[in-house]
């Protein structure tokens, strides 16, 4: 028998751990949490309504599985207004929660808690732009306040119910939810392409970031036309089919150390799983036998810049950093924002985002007091 | 106070409970930049990883604020030496304050453990035990003020920050939270000076006090539960036949459920006014229902499902007049700051 133990678990008490264990040919995988437990007991005799609440114990995404489980098993579909905010609230919860998560990686270095304040360091020299900080608890405030809309309560929704949602969206919702989108969608991609040029650039010069993720393809869900929509990794749309011919088109490859099923396209069958130069690391051969394009290249012009930047290297380490990292990038802004031009100039336009909209009830009275155009507590951003 | 001077030092802790009162507290600090000018946290093992080991050369700790119930050994012990290292402790959140929903556990008994848990063996430690039932914290040992909510919403959880750490340093902010509170601890909030110690950073009314549903005439003539259809008229829900708790639910949150369609489920406790909040939703109920036929009224008693976990849903250990363990909140003088 071999047994894999996960520990310590963040965020949980000792002697919370996984525990993996094949015996026999079958796995068995053990999550060991201190608390809460046992759900189930307190589960036991509550109404069923009752449960997208109870759950929310462990995460705010089981609010939303319990009422998908009662919509089941009450064998009722929701109407479309109702399944459009409940996949909002999630985006929006998943947003929330990564930013979050991402704010706090990025600022690891130190204790955000300890100095100073946080938004960013102002005061304190830092590896990364404090606007760029500044910026995600923004569009974390803009997440947080869809969430509100959507779920009724900055945290642990209410809104979802069997059957549907306990709530209506009026216009100037609809609207709000619209400017948020947008704000946080293209905060989004520029976050992204920050990440790209300088934290993962750093990362391989460094060599704790040996691996390099290939251009990512998707599949998803185009709800109006009920169809799936298979696009490369430029975003390129590869082609269409219908929900039933799904499996037609997508396999489905289990291994043994995971419940969870690996998807890949049947045409160009199973790539099998390739080992990375990272020990314990692997990556499904060339994204899942999907047509994974190869990552285009940069403009030329910023292939060369990236060629400068990296001659710069990153602000140096210690004692240094705080000594002149406010002029390190003082210095780097200029170049950055020549930088973010070129990419702008050479990059296709990105489609803006399509919002459906859905019988919003009778008029009532204003949800919210600010102007849609106003973005935040932190003052207008009409640029957005 | 000088900001930066002589910060205060700050503990946060969840026992029992989702850790959403630590993500409303990391929240705040997205709202209010200042709050590292004058607190300094020096234990969040959720946040920071602090290990328990940290404590100990921390000296005393100015403020701890707990979050979850008492349900484990462990979370026993952990309220236990915080009460001891902290000068002010600081229930926060419907668990540390009421037990919460964890205390719905006392109502069932604990059933078996998963076929998937493996043996105790040194590898696999075994799990803290549980303790015979769920306790609030202020049943294990003093509290000094209590923060309600699930979560607490971000105004009170800032008004109860600026009061017991910042000691009003930056009032500016405190309009919504301040006219919710109750007088003496606004107006300590708004002089710099501490709270009366057994506070609570809530109103002193019921939600219905703010919630912003139309009450026209309470007449109960059928039980509804939350999947079924209503009608949305912005009418009060409990007249609408919804089992809404504010009319036994002290105020504070502003009617949030209430206002997006939910009933109240009562996360802020009963109001001062109230001995038991359970009776008095059976009293406001039964007084108002527009039937004189006992047949009548028992065909709608028998409507009502699971009045124990719906009344006290989230105060069973701590409110319940049958079920409550005592505690004690803001009467101790040990540990005076």
């Amino acid at each position: 028998m071999k047994t894999i133990t996960l520990e310590c678990l963040r965020g949980l008490e000792a002697p919370a751990r996984v525990a993996i264990r094949r015996q026999n040919g079958r796995c068995q995988a053990y999550l060991q949490t201190t608390s809460p437990r046992p759900l189930a007991q307190l589960c036991r005799r509550r109404p069923v309504e009752e449960l997208p609440r109870l759950v929310t114990l462990l995460s705010p995404a089981h609010h939303l599985a319990a009422a998908l489980a009662l919509d089941r098993l009450g064998e009722v579909t929701p109407p479309e207004m109702a399944q459009n905010m409940r996949e909002g609230l999630r985006l929006a919860l998943t947003y929330r929660r990564h930013l979050r998560k991402l704010y706090f990686l990025l600022l690891a270095w130190e204790n955000p808690w300890a100095n100073g304040d946080s938004l960013g360091s102002r005061r304190r020299s830092h590896t990364f732009p404090p606007r760029l900080m500044d910026d995600a608890w923004r569009h974390l405030s803009l997440a947080q306040e869809a969430v509100a809309i959507l779920g009724g309560r900055f945290d642990h929704p209410v809104t979802a119910v069997a059957g549907g949602v306990s709530r209506f969206l009026k216009e100037e919702h609809y609207a709000r939810l619209a400017v948020i989108a947008g704000a946080c969608r293209d905060f989004a991609l520029s976050f992204s392409d920050f990440l790209a040029s300088q934290v993962f650039l750093w990362g391989r010069e460094e060599g704790w970031l040996a691996a390099e993720l290939p251009p990512l393809p998707s599949l998803t869900l185009s709800t109006p036309e009920e169809q799936f929509v298979r696009r490369d990794g430029r975003g390129q749309e590869q082609e269409r089919f219908t929900a039933p011919a799904l499996w037609e088109k997508v396999g489905r490859h289990q291994e043994p150390w995971t419940y969870e099923d690996f998807a890949y396209f049947r045409e160009q069958g199973w790539q099998h799983l390739e080992p990375t130069s990272v020990d314990h690391l692997f990556a499904v051969g060339r994204c899942p036998g999907s047509t994974a394009a190869p990552r285009p290249a940069p403009p030329p012009r910023l292939a060369r810049w990236n060629a400068s930047a990296a001659s710069w290297g990153r602000c140096p380490a210690g004692s240094w950093r705080r000594r002149i990292g406010p002029s390190w990038w003082t210095s780097c802004r200029p170049l950055n924002r020549w930088s973010s031009s070129i990419h702008r100039r050479s990059s296709p336009a990105r489609p803006s985002a399509t919002y459906r909209r859905v019988g919003a009830g009778r008029p009532r009275r204003s949800w919210s007091r600010r102007p849609a155009g106003s973005l935040s507590r932190f003052g207008s951003t009409s640029g957005a | 106070m000088k900001q930066g001077a002589n910060k205060k030092k700050v503990a946060v802790y969840t026992a029992t409970g989702c850790r959403t009162c630590e993500h409303a507290m990391v929240d705040l600090h997205y709202e209010v930049n200042p709050l590292t000018h004058w607190a300094e946290v020096v234990f969040w093992p959720y946040l920071l990883g602090s290990a328990w080991e940290d404590l100990n050369g921390e000296g005393r700790v100015d403020v701890c604020f707990f979050a979850g119930a008492v349900q484990t050994a462990d979370d026993q012990a952990a309220a236990v030496r915080l009460r001891d290292k902290s000068q002010i402790l600081v229930a926060v959140g419907a668990c540390a304050a009421f037990g919460g929903l964890p205390g719905l556990a006392n109502l069932s008994p604990a059933g078996p453990e998963p076929e998937a848990a493996p043996e105790p063996s040194p590898e696999m430690p075994p799990l803290p035990p549980l303790l015979p039932k769920v306790l609030a914290l202020g049943s294990v040992v003093p509290v000094d003020y209590v923060v309600p909510g699930c979560p607490p919403t971000p105004p009170l959880l800032w008004a109860a920050f600026q009061a017991v750490a910042g000691l009003g340093t930056a009032p500016a902010r405190l309009g919504y939270a301040a006219s919710r509170l109750p007088g003496p601890v606004a107006e300590a909030l708004a002089a710099g000076l501490l709270p009366p110690r057994g506070s609570v950073f809530a109103g002193d009314k019921a939600v219905c006090a703010s919630c912003s549903r139309v009450k026209e005439e309470k007449l109960f003539r059928r039980v509804l539960r939350p999947y079924q259809a209503y009608e949305e008229s912005g009418r009060c829900l409990l007249e609408q036949g919804l089992i809404c708790q504010g009319v036994a639910t002290r105020e504070g949150c502003g009617g949030l459920c209430t206002a997006v369609g939910v009933p109240c489920r009562g996360c802020f406790g009963k109001p001062p006014a109230i001995v038991d909040p359970g009776a008095k939703m059976v009293a406001a109920i039964s007084s108002t229902i527009d039937s004189s036929d006992a047949e009548e009224i028992a065909c709608l008693a028998e409507d009502f499902v699971d009045l124990a976990g719906t009344f006290y849903r989230y105060l069973l250990p701590s409110q319940c007049l049958l079920m409550a363990t005592p505690m004690t909140v803001g009467k101790h003088e040990d540990h005076n700051p």
